[in-house]
């Protein structure tokens, strides 16, 4: 408990230095004063948030990015300022998901973030975040499918809600989250993060998650994080250990403006059940196309090759052979970029601007 | 603890709020991005994959 004032009293001068309040003759005041002064002059940098701790090596490797069959992406950008765009997604002939299509909307201002996509069962998914300020900001999430019919919709198979909240300081960052809370009984699952920046290289963080599936049963796991970034910000190492013996270590290292590679490690060691997995992956960012290459240990080799034709064409191919299974995919997609206007009317734009208020 | 009867109103409330978020989001969406854009699109291009 006693940590927690002590760490608001801090918070608010480095957030803001130049309404720093005069010293107060308490001495409990000059000392929170002379501590938030001293914890200012380490200069220690924002550690990004927990949530981020490995978003070089996913935006790296191929893992998220990799898609088999057919598939279409046609995007409108109707607005650049506010961003209003909506797109059109068909996949067809996947070997593990079925033929689907998916409309979304993403409208983005300054401040706020509207996300919302249909597919053809119904289902919507939805995402708000508000920027309350350049620390402080909003999320909520979520899903609501026909399929569900239940009393407590929230906490029902495809329904889902998740808030959450972060808040970056000067070199910490804190995050709250909820998934599908219940008013009435307080179930659901709660999650908290403090990530802090140790030395202008390392950061350390802990998240705890206290599920609560019924009134009666609560679990609390805590899981540690430790990042460590390289002076000149060139490469990153990252270690997530839970106690249950679950161990994910990451590394990823730009080579030069257009090469980057990352390597991802999985490790549990449970009583039940032990399994690991590596995974090596690299990026090319050329002039006009995107390559990705990715090994893992389970004998998968594959590949992703994004070529933009012009700017608003881009043609894709995947593939992945899996050397154990014997088994291969293969994937071909178009993404279609539509501007809301033509050329002409860009111009036109251009010089009714200074004219209008 | 609330009662049976309060419990039971969170419920419906909580079931409304889905169901108009359900149906709604994605028509808000449009609306607002509609509404706040510059210049403000037709509306043949908003729905239409190939328009």
């Amino acid at each position: 408990m006693a940590s927690s004032p002590s760490l608001t009293e801090i918070d608010v001068p480095s957030s803001s230095p130049s309404l720093l309040p005069p010293p107060s003759g308490s001495p409990l005041a000059n000392l929170y004063n002379r501590l938030a002064s001293w914890r200012r002059s380490l200069e220690l940098p924002n550690p990004g948030t927990a949530e981020n701790l490995q978003k070089e090596v996913k935006t790296t490797l191929l893992t998220n990015f990799f898609f088999d069959g057919a598939r279409a992406d046609l995007s409108k950008s109707l607005s650049v300022n506010p961003i209003f765009q909506v797109t059109h997604s068909f996949a067809l002939g996947s070997q593990t998901t079925p033929p689907s299509y998916n409309f979304g909307a993403v409208f983005a201002s300054n401040s706020i973030f509207l996300q919302g996509s249909v597919d053809h069962d119904g289902n919507v998914n939805g995402r708000l975040n508000q920027g309350w300020s350049a620390n402080n900001v909003t999320k909520a999430q979520g899903q609501a499918s026909f399929t569900v019919v239940t009393v407590l919709s929230s906490q029902a198979g495809h329904s889902m809600l998740q808030v959450e909240h972060d808040y970056m300081g000067q070199d910490y960052s804190v995050n709250i989250k909820a998934v599908n809370p219940s008013p009435i009984d307080f179930t659901g699952i709660y999650m908290g993060s403090y990530f802090q920046s140790i030395t202008k290289n390392l950061a350390l963080g802990v998240e705890i998650l206290h599920q609560r599936p019924t009134p009666e049963m609560t679990e609390s796991t805590a899981s540690y994080l430790a990042k460590y970034t390289g002076s000149d910000k060139n490469w990153i190492a990252t270690a997530q250990v839970q106690p249950a013996g679950i161990l994910q270590a990451t590394y990823w290292q730009k080579l030069s403006d257009k090469v980057e590679v990352a390597a991802d490690l999985q490790l549990i060691a449970a009583p039940t059940r032990r399994d690991a997995i590596a995974s090596l992956g690299a990026k090319y960012d050329l002039r006009m196309s995107t390559f990705r290459a990715q090994l893992d240990s389970t004998g998968k080799v594959s590949a992703l090759l994004e070529q933009r034709f012009a700017p608003a064409f881009a043609f894709l191919v995947s593939g992945e052979i899996d050397h154990f299974k014997n088994g291969a995919k293969v994937g071909v997609g178009v993404m279609i970029e539509s501007p809301s206007m033509t050329p002409e009317e860009m111009g036109m734009m251009q010089m009714q601007t200074p004219s209008q208020p | 603890m609330p009662s049976e009867d309060t419990k039971e109103r969170i419920i419906k409330a909580v079931e409304l709020g889905r169901t108009v978020l359900h149906y709604g989001w994605i028509p808000f969406i449009i609306y607002i991005g509609y509404t706040k854009s510059n210049p403000q699109p037709s509306l043949i291009k908003l729905i239409s994959p190939l328009a």
